[in-house]
């Protein structure tokens, strides 16, 4: 009988993030490990086949082979998806969130981006191909002004449910799978969080040490229910169950509206609506639901003129 | 309720402390000179000597152990002198030891008190009024050195040249024997043993110096050197010239009106003559000179925090990984009852507020499903 092999640590050795350090640094007791999570950054879940004709020893195999990373001390570059409880283990759909580009005040711009008009030039019409702002007479699709957002304009929309048409829409979602609460990342030198119909800012619940702002949403007019269970809506981006609406807008901070040193330090030029010599910064913001932990990554463009 | 983060019980949290401890062996060849003496570092002031583990203007250079020497102002160097000499730095000499004293001993009332050979300041006759110092980098020391670890040997004769590998060298040797269950809490500094030589039977009057084991400084007697036998031959003589080479030799002379060194016959311990006519940098030349071999071990007291991360059956089954659902539909399950299963990678440790303070990470995906439960420990370093 051979022994055991205990070689293996069992002691996982943890590594303060930047943002532990600072915390840490500023000595006033902000550094309090309250609660932990799991994540699965490494993991690709499509490498799962349960249909393996070997077995089921190896329906995971290139999975739990899969070599594993240094931990990142960048708080904002790890833990980017997390293991999620359920009390449920019947399920076999779980609630997405999705970009909504049906609804045609939360449509996408031809690069599949949000555009966020960052000076009241910018905000101005186009009047030659290399003159004026960067809007139309007529459609200004996936386009915001982020400096006088004004009611009644675009907005960034995204609804959350069971995209899948194997259950009816009119199917009520569970509580335990329906978000109420969003969390949205920004970087904050760029941009801030503001109502989907007028412009007032959301409240800023805190900015870590790499510019990320966070915002934490969960009352109209950003969370909605989404009454709507009926499978022909127009408008609709979610095939089955229902859960809720989000629904914000994004401005420029004054930083952008400005000055121009982001945009030469990040930045290039493009083409915005046929105005050429936009200078754009390309960002992402993310958004995730605070119940089922899902997160949905958009492309925004702060463009000025 | 689904949940992606779970709240750490005061049970999941446990403190502990513990003491690493690493080998610091110096070879008698990096102060000696391997590297042609560029990583020795001197000052303008000659108050002490630096040495490092290569040529110190490098980038990798690391600074090892400062040298000085002092003695005090009762001292029969100070003053008039046992060869009626003037006394080469004086006031620096006693400057040091004083400065050494004061942070080491403390005091006695406004005075600072001498370095004591057995650490019972009650007695006033066994005083070390002169002294040679070695000060250990704190990257070396860490938080202090191990009690009991430390020995130095020097030669206690010959050249340089007959130090060669493999020569057979004469050797006293000097260590803090039995400071592991015995040694000295009565310093300012933290504690302290008392160092013997290898062949003396620890007692009240066989020290020859103390090493401070938090402030990770050694204090030899410059009585060491003197005693009778070998230890004197290095020092006397011819010793000490050679060792001391041939640019030091003549400084030393100079400084000792010429009739200090190298004369064989002026005098016959040397230690002496270099406490008068040397300066400190000259005399940490000679001591550096005849360093053989030093070693101890150093101590790191690491703080830790363990959390106790449990995922219960029913926990952290799911995941909200982009690429574990396909549409909605979860890719890992073909049927509603079949067992949902996730693999977790990384263990992140956060805020109330939910801000990621610190990330451990496993060395290979770990399986969860509902028919296991996982207890991942995770420890965080102070």
């Amino acid at each position: 009988m051979a022994f055991l092999d205990n070689s293996g640590d069992i002691i996982l050795d943890a590594v303060l993030t930047d943002l532990g350090r600072e915390r840490l640094a500023r000595g006033d007791g902000s550094f309090q490990i309250a609660k932990f999570a799991f994540g699965d950054d490494e993991v690709n879940y499509e490498n799962y086949d349960p249909n393996d004709a070997s077995g089921s020893a190896y329906y995971d195999l290139s999975i739990l082979q899969a070599p594993v990373f240094e931990a990142f001390t960048d708080n904002g570059a790890t833990m980017k998806s997390k293991l999620i409880s359920i009390a449920n283990p019947n399920l076999l759909y779980l609630p997405i969130i999705k970009a909504n580009v049906l609804d045609l005040s939360a449509q996408q711009d031809t690069n599949n981006m949000y555009v966020i008009a960052s000076s009241t030039d910018t905000e101005k019409v186009k009047t030659s191909a290399s003159a004026g702002g960067i809007f139309v007479a007529g459609s200004n699709q996936g386009l915001i002004k982020g400096v006088s957002l004004p009611a009644d304009a675009n907005y960034i929309r995204a609804d959350q449910g069971l995209d899948t048409i194997a259950i009816a829409p009119s199917v009520v979602l569970p509580n335990e799978l329906q978000e109420t609460q969003y969390s949205i990342e920004i970087d904050d030198r760029f941009g801030f969080i503001a109502s989907p119909n007028s412009n007032t800012a959301a409240n800023l619940s805190f900015v870590d040490d790499d510019f990320i702002a966070t915002y934490i949403v969960n009352t109209t007019p950003y969370v909605t229910p989404n009454l709507l269970d009926i499978e022909s809506q127009s408008d609709q981006v979610i095939a089955g169950p229902r859960g809720t609406i989000l629904k914000f807008r994004i401005g420029a901070q004054m930083n952008l509206q400005q000055s121009s040193y982001y945009f030469d330090t990040f930045g290039t030029t493009a083409t915005i609506n046929s105005r050429t010599g936009v200078n754009v910064i390309d960002s992402v913001i993310r958004i995730s639901g605070m119940t089922t932990g899902y997160s949905l990554d958009l492309t925004v463009r702060f463009a000025k003129v | 309720m689904a949940n992606v983060y779970k709240q750490l019980q005061t049970s999941d949290q446990v403190r502990s402390r513990t003491l690493l401890h690493e080998a610091i062996p110096i070879t008698g060849t990096i102060p000696s000179g391997t590297y042609n003496e560029t990583n020795i570092k001197n000052y303008a002031a000659k108050y002490f000597q630096s040495v490092y583990d290569y040529p110190y203007l490098s980038s990798s250079a690391n600074h090892i152990f400062d040298i000085t020497a002092g003695f005090s102002a009762d001292s029969p160097f100070s003053g008039t002198n046992p060869h009626d000499l003037p006394v080469t730095a004086s006031a620096k000499k006693i400057n040091v030891y004083n400065e050494m004293a004061q942070v080491l001993m403390g005091y006695s009332g406004s005075t600072i008190r001498k370095f004591d050979r057995d650490g019972d300041f009650s007695t006033a006759s066994d005083k070390m009024e002169e002294a040679v110092f070695l000060c250990f980098s704190r990257l070396l020391t860490k938080d202090e050195i191990k009690k009991g670890s430390f020995t130095l040997s020097f030669v206690t004769g010959g050249t340089v040249a007959s130090r060669a590998y493999g020569a057979t060298v004469a050797l006293r040797e000097i260590g803090d024997y039995g400071a592991a269950t015995k040694y000295k809490v009565n310093s300012p500094a933290g504690e302290y043993g008392i160092l013997y030589t290898s062949s003396a039977a620890p007692n009240a009057d066989s020290g020859v110096g103390l090493i401070f084991y938090q402030a990770g400084v050694c204090m030899l007697t410059a009585s060491v050197f003197t005693a009778s036998g070998p230890v004197e031959d290095f020092f006397d003589n011819g010793g000490l010239g050679m060792e001391f080479g041939a640019a030091n030799q003549t400084d030393l002379g100079a400084a000792g009106g010429g009739a200090a060194f190298g004369q064989g016959t002026a005098m016959t311990a040397s230690i002496n003559n270099s406490f008068v006519s040397a300066t400190i940098q000259q005399m940490a030349d000679g001591v550096r000179n005849c360093l053989y071999n030093l070693s101890f071990n150093n101590t790191t007291e690491v703080n830790s925090t363990i959390y106790f991360c449990r995922a219960h059956s029913s926990d952290f089954n799911y995941s909200t990984n982009p690429t574990y659902l396909s549409g909605s539909k979860i890719r890992v399950k073909n049927n509603s009852t079949d067992t949902p299963v996730a693999y977790l990678t990384t263990v992140g440790l956060y805020s109330a507020n939910n801000e990621l303070l610190a990330v451990a990470k496993v060395s290979e995906p770990i399986k969860k499903t509902p028919n296991n439960e996982a207890t991942l420990r995770v420890r965080l370093d102070y």
